[in-house]
């Protein structure tokens, strides 16, 4: 068990910059879920700290002693890769076995540690078969085995979910939240699934173009995104954003899009006083708009008509139009038959409103 | 009906597939017919083998059959020698081949920068130069250091040959493992060597197998570096079988008897070895 902390990472590849200054503390027996799209560079992070990429610059501590210039090998390390990675020439007793033997540990004390891990994951009956044997779950779990059985002082999670269909990848993240309760090693999990990032870590870091955007919990993230691109990222479906330019009104602001315009009170959104007479972003997540009309001085009336609807069984999500902008409203009752063209009234309440600068960060009120 | 039509296509045999309906029966004459125009040199080879050295010239109508032909060639000294040289020059070249392609193949693989770039370079250039081209200077070479008629003078040249040509197929090999693999083997406790002969040269066994056979049949059949870098004192058995052709005549019968003994190691490690051959190359 160990704690990892990164300071000022740097990764280049020539002249681009694939991780820049990216600074990291991670606790003892944390799960922590760096997320971002393709390319941001959390795999390159993740790779760093397995000591498969070399670093360009800063330093990676693992359990308080710097890795930088250590071999994969020697850094106590497991690593749960996208595609298991399994070795296809072995059975899946020597898989789960390779790592020990390596480390020269005596056969019985193998036999225990192997025998453990398969009933801890279930695979007790797979021990024989070869890798190209198992289905796609059978073969993330012996994956895992090969990483439980070795007692590391980090997990490290490359997209291990990534490869498996919708149901068996939902499957899988129940159990690896019911592997966490009893494995509890500091664990690194990289994705491009912010379900699997909400659900599955203590902590998350969103990652943009080799930037950490944010760093905190699922529900710091869900209700303060520190800027528009976390805000975008996380949550499903994703938040709505409207540019609006903002004006001053006796003791309102007056916010004017394109074709529609709301007022909110000015009092609670004090730090949007600085940027009147400029365009800002407001941001609200489609559940927290629903249809109905303001039933406080707290909410906000909006109007427009459905432009499309999204019938999912337990909900609808309409698009719905106003002026030249559209948002969307989740969680919409689904025997509601709402065609294209319905005029329809929404609501939401003002403390719900992000505000962000242009394409980038939180205005703090 | 789509599991009925699937089902019946999958009891369809090979003719049916390539050539359905009522040009099966030509389709089967004609790859018969290919057959036969493989099998028919080594048919006519084996019966003038078998022919009595009046004989050879009048193969298909002779009714005398002798087996006096083989006991001549192998009552000589220099075809025995030569079989055994053989076999150990196509041993060892395809064992010295393949360990130094295998390391090259994963290099040109895995590895990216100025020095497997250099390396790709230098075996593109060597492919291009015409194979009877680098007798000459071979020869010369070989008598400069010595190894001139020696295993050495021989088994060097065939494996840079082969170097050349096999790093590109085992390049291919490689690049259908996963790296992901030895990854997984360098934090499991290996070093980059030992994920490279614990994962990676594991995994490659089916087209080492294959290009094992392809090395080992194809130097066992070389003949020009032969005939140019050897003489008396390492006689190769395809130079040895060329020589029955001589200034006091051609001694047809002997020559086709020490074809056929010189088929039947390769007939055996063709047998042994076209279902790793097939396997290994479609990896």
């Amino acid at each position: 068990m160990a704690e990892v902390i990164l300071t000022n990472v740097q990764k280049a590849y020539g002249e681009v910059l694939a991780v820049k200054e990216l600074s990291l503390d991670i606790k003892d027996h944390e799960f922590v879920v760096l997320v971002g799209p393709s390319g941001c560079g959390k795999s390159t992070t993740l790779r760093m700290i397995a000591g498969l990429e070399e670093i360009t610059s800063g330093t990676i501590a693992i359990g308080g002693r710097v890795v930088n210039d250590l071999q994969p090998r020697d850094r106590d390390i497991a690593m749960v890769f996208q595609n298991y990675a399994l070795y296809q020439h072995m059975s899946v007793r020597d898989n789960l076995a390779f790592g020990l033997r390596n480390r020269r540990v005596p056969e019985s004390e193998i036999g225990a540690a192997v025998a453990r891990a398969a009933k801890m994951l279930s695979i007790e009956p797979l021990l024989e078969r070869r890798p190209r044997q198992l289905s796609g779950g059978q073969q993330q779990r012996v994956a895992l085995g090969r990483c439980i059985v070795r007692n590391p002082k980090v997990f490290l999670f490359d997209e291990p979910l990534s490869n498996l269909d919708a149901q068996l990848r939902a499957q899988m993240r129940l159990e690896l939240k019911e592997l966490r309760q009893r494995v509890a090693t500091t664990s690194i999990f990289v994705t491009h699934d912010q379900v699997e990032a909400m659900t599955l870590g203590d902590r998350i870091v969103v990652m943009k173009d080799g930037v950490v955007q944010q760093v905190g919990t699922p529900l710091d993230l869900f209700r303060r995104p520190a800027t528009r691109f976390v805000a975008g990222f996380i949550g499903s479906p994703s938040m709505n954003f409207l540019d609006m330019q903002l004006a001053a009104e006796e003791d309102q602001f007056v916010l004017h899009g394109r074709g529609f315009a709301f007022r909110i009170p000015n009092g609670r959104f004090a730090a949007l006083g600085s940027h009147v007479g400029g365009v800002v972003c407001v941001g609200v997540r489609p559940q927290h708009v629903r249809l109905g009309t303001p039933a406080n001085a707290g909410e906000i009336g909006l109007r427009g008509t459905v432009a499309v609807t999204e019938q999912l069984g337990d909900e609808q999500i309409l698009a719905v139009r106003l002026g030249d902008n559209e948002l969307r409203i989740a969680g919409v009752d689904p025997d509601l038959t709402l065609p294209a063209g319905t005029a329809v009234e929404a609501v939401v309440a003002a403390g719900n409103l992000h505000f962000f600068q242009g394409e980038g960060a939180r205005i703090t009120g | 009906m789509t599991a009925i039509a699937v089902a019946s296509a999958q009891s369809r045999d090979f003719f049916s597939v390539l050539a359905p309906g009522g040009k099966r029966v030509l389709f089967a004459l004609a790859a018969v017919a290919v057959c036969l125009l493989f099998a028919f040199p080594v048919f006519w080879l084996a019966l003038t083998s078998l022919r009595p050295g009046t004989g050879v010239y009048y193969v298909h109508r002779g009714t005398e059959f002798t087996v006096d032909n083989f006991h001549e060639v192998l009552s000589q000294e220099i075809v025995l020698k030569a079989l055994f040289n053989s076999f150990i020059i196509s041993t060892l070249a395809t064992v010295l081949s393949l360990g130094v392609t295998m390391t090259s193949g994963y290099m040109l693989s895995r590895f990216k920068g100025p020095i497997p770039n250099a390396w790709f370079s230098l075996i593109y250039i060597f492919r291009c130069v015409p194979y009877v081209a680098w007798v000459l200077p071979l020869y010369f070479v070989t008598q400069r250091l010595n190894i001139f008629d020696t295993y050495w003078g021989l088994l060097l040249p065939h494996v840079a040959v082969h170097i050349c040509f096999f790093s590109w197929i085992m390049k291919g090999f490689f690049d259908g493992i996963d790296p992901s693999m030895e990854y997984a083997a360098m934090i499991d406790g290996c070093s980059r060597w030992g994920a490279f002969w614990r994962v990676a040269v594991p995994s490659a066994v089916p087209g080492l197998t294959a290009l094992a056979i392809l090395c080992w049949l194809y130097t066992w059949n070389e003949f020009l570096f032969a005939l140019i870098l050897t003489s008396h004192e390492t006689p190769i058995l395809t130079v040895v079988m060329a020589q029955f052709v001589h200034e006091l005549g051609m001694e047809w019968h002997l020559m086709s008897a020490t074809a056929v003994i010189a088929l039947v190691p390769a007939l055996i490690v063709t047998l042994f070895g076209q279902k790793y051959v097939i396997r290994g190359l479609k990896v």
